[in-house]
């Protein structure tokens, strides 16, 4: 019999909510509370997110923000500046320890990223994985993730873009140089894509969450049953959405 | 004397450093490193700023300090590395 994960819908979120959910997680999972997780989640409103090591300001216009009504959040993981509007957002949770994750952080990337990019097939679109951080589809980008590892367990979370406004991603976020503005906006609409681009037509939230459900199964051969956040999950998750990422000391901190 | 730099690291990410130094004594008073890389444990960046206060900034001294941390507190860096971090450091004065 396949061994069984357990998969959270959560619905849509806020920026703070959500990042504190995956951290949630990751805590209980790694008391052997729960078992391996992989959720998917959206953002309301939208919401930029930012590496571990960037700086808030550096990267983020906040008075745009504000405008624009778009919260923004710092992450546990590294990486990039991330706008999260028309998107499915995963996240897996899983021991260091268990068989399927590889001990080498680069090889987990490439095996998380694989069970994206069987979902993507699903849904009639080829892809493939594109070292560090990014799934790209006839050569752009259609996918982005980040993992940290804490208390012997994996988190990686990422985006799968159904949509994309890169004009209005590039009104929230700073560039190094205005002059450059322009180009860069051609340069990044040139180097990004997303589901409905390719396909042609919109795929709901629903239905994109049914082919990455499809995906993990397949590319971990196990069963993903729909669950709940534990109790002590929804606790640590208001928690952490109190005294981290809602918290003005956590947003700025770099 | 504050200074900064963006240094994209060769098959890496975009580092941008914040440095603090002491003119007269060519050496670090305060230094944040931030960028889209990866570094596991993630605590090792707020470790590394630490240990590199009042570190001369030359080249061989910087590299070989950075190089010993990594290896003494098993640091894991992907899309960064001693020799990136070194001259996005050295950047800061140019």
């Amino acid at each position: 019999m396949k061994e069984q994960w357990r998969l959270l819908k959560t619905g849509f979120d806020t920026a703070f909510a959500n990042m504190a959910i995956d951290r949630a997680v990751l805590v209980a999972n790694s008391g052997g509370k729960v078992p391996p997780t992989v959720r998917f989640y959206g953002w309301i409103p939208p919401a930029i997110s930012i590496g571990y090591f960037q700086s808030l300001t550096e990267e983020v216009d906040l008075d745009a923000c504000k405008k624009l009504n778009v919260d923004y959040v710092r992450r546990i993981t590294g990486g990039g500046a991330v706008f999260h509007d028309k998107e499915l957002t995963y996240s897996i949770v899983i021991s260091e320890s268990h068989p399927e994750t590889p001990k080498n952080i680069m090889e987990s990337y490439g095996r998380i990223c694989g069970a994206i990019i069987k979902g993507l097939k699903q849904l009639g679109i080829e892809s493939s994985y594109a070292p560090i951080n990014d799934i790209i589809t006839n050569g752009k980008k259609i996918s982005g993730s980040a993992q940290t590892r804490k208390l012997g367990t994996v988190l990686q979370h990422g985006t799968v873009l159904m949509d994309v406004d890169v004009d209005k991603m590039f009104s929230l976020l700073k560039v190094p140089n205005e002059k450059i503005k322009d180009k860069l906006i051609k340069d990044v609409k040139e180097r990004v894509t997303s589901i409905r681009h390719i396909l042609g037509k919109d795929a709901s939230f629903e239905e994109v969450a049914e082919a990455m459900k499809v995906g993990f199964e397949k590319e971990f051969n196990v069963k993903l049953v729909e669950g709940k956040l534990s109790n002590e999950e929804v606790t640590l998750a208001r928690k952490f959405e109190k005294e981290c990422f809602g918290a003005k000391d956590w947003n700025h901190r770099r | 004397m504050r200074a900064r730099s963006t240094y994209k690291v060769p098959n890496g990410k975009l580092l941008k450093i914040f440095l603090q130094y002491d003119e007269k004594n060519n050496s670090i008073d305060e230094i944040n490193i931030t960028g889209d890389f990866f570094a596991y444990p993630e605590e090792a960046i707020e470790l590394i700023e630490n240990k590199l206060k009042n570190m001369l900034l030359e080249r061989e001294h910087l590299l070989r300090k950075i190089r010993s941390i990594i290896k003494e507190h098993n640091i894991q860096f992907i899309g960064l590395s001693a020799e990136g971090l070194t001259e996005g450091i050295l950047m800061c004065k140019t």
